[in-house]
């Protein structure tokens, strides 16, 4: 069945685990437990070994998909009548399970190198370091350094950010499934709105910064050792704070209480620029004109905080830079007046014919 | 110079809040008063059912933020209106005072249709139209507000409200008995019926649906599409009883127990949901010299103002002059906010015309989401050059397209289980093009989701289009 829209209402904020109840606060402890373990501390590493896993990070990677295949299977048992989530659910898993598990595992066993094809600069920000370029094959390096500065920007272009942060990254992967039951607790205030803009392109300019710095250390670094110095602590600084803090304790910790895009939305430098190229590219969504009953659903569902009801209810098209395409705003839109849309000309609603979407 | 005027708008949903927000963007010192027995803040009632389900918070349901009030310098007054003094100006309000205004906007909307059956009166009968239906609903299906809270000073108005307003809470039969509702009817085929009834499903019950008619909604659905509807509600579980009639509410020590069809069956309910539409919410307003139209909406002219001076009406209460001229009462979103916006220029002294164009809406029955436009009819043909095609696809996606027409032009669409972009079906209406034209066009106006199958019209279905677009002449 290809039926479109919500099937069924949910009730998120008659169950406490859902709605920052005594329940969800637990969760959230146990989340941040578990991550400030695996960061700084190494009683995985045994259980990673009597697993016959290679490291503790392979654990991690284990049960992450296996959080996004549980999360999924429920996702899909709610909203899987629609076409584009079975498929966008679909391929986001299996590019975790594949690419970001299963590969860099067997890889290293065939004689090949650990390498995770689904990540790039900046969300992966050693990416395009000297240190890993040099040590990759040559044809992994061109690989990264495409696809983080051409093919990822071009997609965005095309197909809105969407392409990457609701279809390939794990980050959104684990938000969209696992996370997705605490979806409608991004908050839509104008100050979280204010935070996310000054925060995430903090992060984007702290990125290229520190991918800078130490760039030119590799270049420079061996005549000047107090720089090399600066960019080492650079780049461990970034990694703790960007890396481990905000991508792992704060963005997944805190699922049960501030929302599964905590991450995505305020802090991951790859978004902020996919978001940069979205807003100058084709993605759009669509508004209906004069059927919206301003019910509040779209913004309620909005999982990166946009108040979709606001341009809506005053019949505005739009492209937000923050936007992951997840497409739920339209799925649970009890009017149908939303529609994503990647469109070829600007020339507004009398383009119709023009128009170019995901069809298969 | 001139005094600021006073203008005092009556109701702040749909039609008074568009109207406050547009005189305030014109008269940026003027007084504007909103007086709200209900509530404190303009809320989407279309949204209430998910409220009730637990899938928004009230404030989600609110299209303006928390400050709208204040940023806008809108006074709020909450209160009942309890009469209109049209020669002094005056409006009063329960509980004796008076407000003196220069203009006035009457947009009370409307109130639920009184049960007209025995046991009424019961605890644990009532309907779903305002806050406190809200409230009280919450309390029979789920004990109280769901953790997202209450609206904000819910009672706020009982000071100043009256016996008989819609906005009185409701005795919750849930609390005397002693357990939640297990058993529930609802009456009523219209949309607040199948929206009771979907939020019931959602609570874990069974409900009754006892619809007069022989098919859902037949005011808009037709028996084919109706008999869909059927079918889909009984795949839930809904316990559908088609054409009959409501012979009494029973009860026990003031608690309903059950509710009795016409036909003698006894249907166990803890609660019963009463939707059998809404009327205009204008009783405070005999006497006040306005002229009322038979089903109690206030009578306007096309610049939506009434026969007292000074005084405009919009939304719900409203009887605006149809196309043919006749007044008639639109309870639709969309014309509530676009009367709202006229009746506030009409109030500033703009010559305007409110003028409906092309009807149009879309509702979602359940999970069948549903799209109409123009005229389009549920039974027989109403004339001899009316005709309609009909084309229903039953593989990956269900649905159902029906275009009337009448001679070789087509003049309205129904159309259940697909999202169309109805603009662009108004517009081959109002291009009055013929059929083959418009089904060879069809997906210019399709609005699906991306990589849903799109709709294809089957040779026949197209042979018979090109058929009825070329009718025989003579």
């Amino acid at each position: 069945m290809d039926q479109q829209g919500q099937q069924g209402l949910d009730s998120p904020w008659r169950s406490a685990w859902r709605s920052r109840g005594g329940p969800a606060w637990l969760i959230a402890a146990l989340l941040i437990g578990f991550y400030v373990d695996l960061y700084w501390f190494d009683h995985l590493e045994p259980v990673a070994r009597a697993l016959g896993l290679r490291s503790k990070w392979f654990l991690y990677g284990a049960l992450y998909s296996l959080g996004m295949v549980g999360g999924a299977v429920f996702y899909l048992r709610r909203h899987g009548n629609s076409r584009y989530h079975r498929v966008r659910i679909a391929t986001n898993v299996g590019v975790q399970v594949l690419l970001a598990w299963t590969l860099p595992f067997v890889m290293p066993l065939l004689g090949g190198t650990e390498f995770y094809p689904s990540y790039f600069w900046p969300l992966k920000y050693d990416l395009l370091l000297p240190d890993t370029l040099w040590q990759l094959p040559l044809y992994l390096s061109i690989y990264g350094l495409v696809g983080s500065l051409l093919l990822s920007p071009l997609l965005a272009f095309f197909l809105g950010k969407r392409w990457y942060c609701s279809w390939i990254c794990g980050c959104g992967g684990l938000a969209n499934t696992f996370g997705d039951p605490w979806r409608h607790l991004t908050s839509k205030s104008t100050a979280s709105w204010r935070f996310e803009k000054a925060a995430i392109h903090t992060v984007l300019v702290a990125v290229v910064f520190m991918t800078a710095v130490v760039v030119l250390k590799g270049l420079v670094g061996h005549d000047h050792p107090t720089f090399a110095a600066f960019a080492d602590g650079t780049k461990q600084v970034y990694g703790f704070l960007v890396g481990s803090v905000l991508a792992g304790v704060v963005g997944t910790g805190l699922y049960p209480l501030l929302g599964p895009r905590t991450w995505c939305r305020n802090f991951c430098p790859m978004a902020a620029i996919l978001g940069l190229v979205q807003k100058l590219g084709r993605f759009h969504i669509r508004v209906k004109p004069d059927m919206c009953i301003s019910c509040g659903n779209c913004s309620a569902v909005c999982e990166m905080g946009i108040d979709v009801r606001a341009y809506a209810q005053s019949n505005q098209s739009f492209t937000r830079a923050a936007c992951v395409g997840c497409g739920m705003c339209a799925h649970v839109c009890p009017r149908g007046v939303l529609r994503l849309e990647n469109r070829v000309t600007v020339l507004g609603d009398k383009a119709r014919q023009g128009l170019v979407t995901l069809d298969l | 110079m001139t005094p600021p005027l006073h203008f005092v708008i009556v109701g702040n949903g749909v039609a008074g809040m568009e109207a406050a927000v547009a005189l305030r963007a014109r008269e940026p010192q003027a007084k504007i008063t909103v007086v709200s027995e209900e509530s404190d803040h303009f809320f989407s009632r279309t949204a209430l059912m998910y409220v009730l389900a637990g899938q928004l918070r009230h404030q989600d349901t609110e299209p303006l933020e928390r400050d709208a009030y204040a940023r806008l310098s809108l006074e709020r007054v909450r209160a009942r209106a309890v009469g209109l003094d049209s020669a002094g100006r005056r409006l009063r309000l329960s509980g004796g005072q008076e407000l003196p205004y220069d203009r006035l906007l009457l947009a009370c909307g409307s109130r639920p249709r009184p049960a007209p059956w025995p046991g009424a009166e019961l605890a644990g009968v009532g309907h779903f139209v305002t806050l406190q239906d809200l409230a009280w609903l919450e309390a029979e299906l789920h004990g109280g507000p769901s953790r997202g809270g209450p609206p904000p000073r819910p009672d706020a108005h009982l000071e100043r409200s009256a016996p008989d307003s819609p906005y009185q809470p409701r005795p919750v039969a849930a609390r005397r008995r002693g357990h939640l509702a297990r058993q529930a009817v609802v009456v009523g085929g219209g949309l607040i019926g199948i929206e009771v009834v979907e939020v019931m499903l959602a609570a874990g019950l069974r409900p009754h649906f006892v619809i007069r008619e022989d098919w859902f909604w037949p005011m808009a659905i037709d028996a084919a599409e109706g008999a869909w509807i059927t079918q889909r509600l009984a795949g839930h579980g809904v316990r559908v009883h088609l054409g009959r009639g409501v012979a009494a509410m029973e009860g026990q020590d003031g608690l309903v127990t059950g509710l009795r069809t016409d036909d003698g069956a006894l249907l166990p309910a803890d609660v019963v949901v009463v939707a059998i539409g809404v009327v205009p919410n204008t009783g405070w307003l005999a006497g006040a010299g306005l002229d009322l139209d038979p089903s109690g909406g206030v009578r306007v002219g096309p610049d939506l103002s009434t026969s007292a001076p000074g005084v405009f009406a919009a939304g719900d209460c409203a009887a605006v002059p149809g196309a043919d001229g006749r007044p008639r009462v639109e309870q639709l979103w969309y014309t509530a906010r676009d009367q709202g916006r006229i009746a506030a220029r009409a109030m500033l002294g703009d010559p305007v015309r409110y003028e409906r164009g092309l009807p149009y809406n879309s509702a979602k029955l359940m999970d069948i989401e549903y799209t109409t436009v123009g005229e389009v009819w549920t039974g027989p043909a109403p004339d001899a050059a009316a005709w309609e095609w009909t084309l229903v696809e039953e593989g990956r996606v269900r649905s159902s397209t029906r275009i009337c027409g009448r001679g070789d032009q087509v003049v309205g669409f129904n159309l259940l289980g697909r999202r169309w972009d109805h603009s662009v079906l108004a517009r081959f209406i109002e291009e009055r093009r013929d059929l083959s034209w418009v089904v060879q066009r069809l997906p210019q106006a399709a609005f699906d989701t991306e990589l849903v199958p799109p709709l294809r019209v089957p040779a026949d279905r197209l042979a018979a289009a090109r058929a009825l677009a070329r009718p025989p002449q003579g």
